[in-house]
């Protein structure tokens, strides 16, 4: 059953098997399943009548969380409990205040939101905000939550970008880039943010990630002189669109998530998934300047596929080869076809 | 929002503590207040209220503390400062003969100038005030009346002098410069321990607000948590071990509990004097992993870094981002490698010391907070100060017995120092 063309079939799939397969649940947190934000509250605990401390209804929840089988089940309760309190995490407040009474509000509020971790939601869904790198951004299903390993992915980036001088025409050499698949605009935005000159072009097949990334940059004061551009586009339906975009500008980085393969890996053992990587491999040298760079985040059986697809096109003119992590693929665009193997030392 | 607490009122480095110190906390049992007048500055005239104290017959009670006029009279202080003198000549004529390395040899010049002239200004105002002593006997009354008043302002300028040479005479230590990275621990006694570690901590923190310190929270696992707090030169004195006695408000019967915890005090290196490699460390933590693409959407971005040559761990899982709570546990990891690099090297300096202030590392009990009876004693010195509540509150009080423990460690640095004199001079 192809289930990307059925994806209500799907759902109802997964819906029934909740009670059994809890981490499938978890595993769709990014998809169709939370776009109409169900919530099962028939299995809540009851909220209590009397007042409790926060502390008390943190263990609570911590408890009816394990009991369900919520996965990281104190985690969940103490960040919602945090965020309801008003901070990052549960650590970076006062005792006294864990040990007030929470107003009838936020007990209801508590309640409300720990309802919702209860039908599988993920936390960064549940409050709707997660921080990423030097960031605090929104968070909003159905785009993607980014992950922790995509920050040293970012850190990668900003050492290439930091180390080289810009290869620019102009004499204040900036730095162009290239997101598709932005989600949150997580990447792109951490990006600008750590380098003041950088320019970035996002894009996104979803609409909701393109509202979402534009949410995000309200009220980020270094975004100034439009650094970021964002666009709903698919680079598999829309490529002379996105080329035009972007061909007169002289890109040097192309960054590409890995959402889209990810969904793809899942289902199909990679095979639609590695389309679209080899789609914005195509693109990429009419998009990057010279010694410009593509980074991937991918499933981890795609890098030797990439890497033996890669040398068997050498019209591709796209070479050179890095692993980082098993997730992670860098390729640098070289104007000869000559293939060299990049030496991180 | 990060609920951070950051006041950054005072500049960065030396607290001059020698301008809070005079105070009278300490006195020896023979000794009455009034001695202690002598020893105020000139904008200290007033005697501080010594509120609720009084001094407990502890084991180091006998080691008191000496009053600026009684340790110019020690015979072996006279001497350094005659060795210091002659030293200062010697220099004085190496770096004006030859001409090689003429900037090291002005440099030494330079090191033992300031304390060498508050020698010799000294030594003018002694010859000074015995003149002036003897126009007091003087017949005219007015000669006498201008007489006095010289004379007393020669006695202020002596006790300038004096406790200027006292600090000069005592190496600055290096690490007095630094922050530092507090860590506090419970120890024995359960829940009521790790009760009263929160307390102690929350104190350091009115402390460091007190002192208009910046802090920063690194690290809060269960009952591990760690600060950095901007003067390691007055928090040295909390490492040890502290011990509560109190009747716990889980306690049904009304028996009085031991408890204990730990201080830690690490100084926090400078980024050049202790280089880490990478390779050297492992960093864990909690990887979203699988096969055939799935992944969990994880909360949990704790970070863990192993330092695999010495098995140091640090940890922290303060933040949200991945990325940061790294950068904090690397903070943290440099510090308690600095921590134990530094006492190796220290633990053999100190070990003549008898008091042993902020040295003996985790082990030694250091002070005993006995809530009924309203009373914290610090058992190096022997101090006892009341009001058990104001003192966790991290103010005046623990400045107070702060101040005292700072004067009792420059008295015995100071002793060290003449002890080694005497040795060479033999």
């Amino acid at each position: 059953m192809n289930n990307y063309n059925f994806p209500s079939l799907r759902i109802n799939l997964l819906l029934i098997r909740e009670m059994e397969r809890l981490s499938i649940c978890e595993h769709r947190s990014s998809g169709g399943l939370w776009g109409s934000r169900v919530v099962h509250t028939c299995s809540a605990p009851a909220i209590p009548a009397g007042r409790i401390t926060a502390l008390q209804a943190v263990d609570l929840w911590k408890n009816h969380f394990t009991e369900r089988g919520v996965m990281e089940p104190d985690h969940s309760s103490l960040y919602i409990m945090a965020y309801l309190l008003g901070a990052k995490t549960v650590k970076s407040l006062e005792q006294e205040k864990l040990s007030e009474f929470l107003s009838p509000e936020k007990t209801e509020q508590m309640w409300k939101l720990c309802s919702r971790r209860l039908s599988r939601m993920p936390v960064q869904y549940v409050i709707e905000e997660w921080d990423f790198r030097d960031l605090t951004l929104k968070m909003r299903p159905p785009v993607f939550i980014p992950r922790p390993e995509t920050e040293e992915l970012v850190e990668l980036m900003l050492n290439d970008l930091e180390m080289k001088p810009g290869t620019g025409i102009g004499a204040d050499s900036q730095h162009t880039c290239l997101e598709v698949g932005c989600g949150s605009g997580a990447i792109s935005l951490s990006l600008l943010k750590s380098l003041p000159q950088l320019k970035v072009t996002a894009l996104d097949q979803s609409q909701d990630a393109v509202d979402l990334t534009r949410a995000n940059t309200c009220n980020k004061l270094f975004l100034l002189n439009d650094r970021l551009q964002i666009h709903c586009l698919d680079v598999m339906k829309d490529a002379e669109t996105v080329l035009s975009l972007c061909r007169h500008v002289s890109t040097l980085l192309l960054f590409f998530s890995y959402k889209i393969v990810f969904d793809h890996a899942a289902l199909d053992g990679g095979k639609d998934g590695l389309k679209v990587i080899k789609q914005i491999l195509t693109l990429a040298p009419q998009i990057l300047s010279n010694h410009g760079r593509v980074y991937l985040e991918v499933d981890p059986r795609h890098p030797p596929l990439i890497q033996r697809w890669v040398e068997v096109n050498p019209k591709f003119r796209v070479c050179l080869f890095l692993f980082v992590r098993p997730r992670f693929c860098i390729l640098r665009k070289e104007k000869s076809n000559k293939y060299h193997k990049l030496d991180l030392d | 929002m990060a609920f951070r607490r950051a006041l950054d009122l005072l500049p960065k480095g030396r607290l001059w503590v020698s301008h809070f110190q005079k105070s009278p906390n300490v006195i020896g049992p023979n000794v009455t207040l009034l001695d202690w007048t002598t020893r105020t500055t000139r904008t200290t005239r007033t005697t501080r209220t010594t509120r609720a104290l009084h001094i407990a017959a502890g084991p180091l009670a006998g080691a008191r503390l000496l009053s600026v006029d009684e340790l110019f009279a020690k015979r072996s202080l006279q001497e350094h400062l005659e060795k210091l003198e002659t030293e200062y000549s010697e220099r004085l004529r190496a770096a004006s003969s030859e001409d090689d390395e003429p900037r090291a040899k002005r440099a030494n010049v330079a090191l033992l100038a300031p304390l060498v002239h508050s020698i010799r200004e000294l030594d003018s105002k002694q010859r000074e005030k015995a003149e002036t002593e003897a126009l007091l006997r003087d017949e005219d009354p007015a000669l006498r009346e201008l007489a006095e008043l010289e004379y007393e302002g020669c006695l202020r300028d002596i006790q300038d002098l004096r406790q200027k040479i006292l600090d000069l005479l005592l190496p600055e230590e290096e690490d007095d410069l630094s922050d530092l990275v507090l860590e506090v621990t419970a120890g024995v006694g359960g829940q009521e321990a790790m009760l009263f570690t929160d307390e102690v901590f929350d104190m350091y923190q009115g402390y460091a607000r007190h002192h208009g310190w910046s802090f920063d929270i690194l690290e809060h696992v269960a009952s591990d948590i760690g600060q950095r707090i901007q003067s390691y030169k007055r928090m040295k004195f909390e490492a040890g071990v502290h011990r509560v006695q109190r009747v716990p408000r889980t306690e049904k019967q009304g028996r009085m509990h031991t408890s204990t915890m730990t201080v830690a005090v690490l100084p926090q290196p400078t980024e050049i004097s202790l280089t880490i490699n990478s390779k050297d460390l492992r960093i864990e933590t909690k990887r979203a992993s699988g096969a055939g693409g799935q992944h969990v959407n994880t909360t949990d971005s704790a970070v863990r870094i192993v330092h695999l040559p010495t098995g140091v761990v640090a940890e922290c899982q303060q933040e949200r981002s991945q990325i940061k709570n790294k950068e904090k546990a690397m903070k943290a990891l440099r510090a308690k490698l600095y921590s134990r690099k530094l006492e190796e090297v220290t633990s053999r300096r100190y070990n003549q010391r008898k008091v042993q202030i902020g040295t003996k590392g985790r082990s030694e009990k250091i002070r005993t907070y006995n809530l009924s009876q309203d009373r914290i004693t610090d058992h190096r010195i022997g101090l006892t100060l009341h009001d058990t509540r104001s003192f966790l509150l991290g103010e005046e009080l623990l400045d107070q017995m702060n101040s005292s423990l700072q004067e009792f460690s420059d008295q015995e640095a100071l002793e060290e120092l003449l002890g080694e004199t005497q040795r060479d001079g033999t």
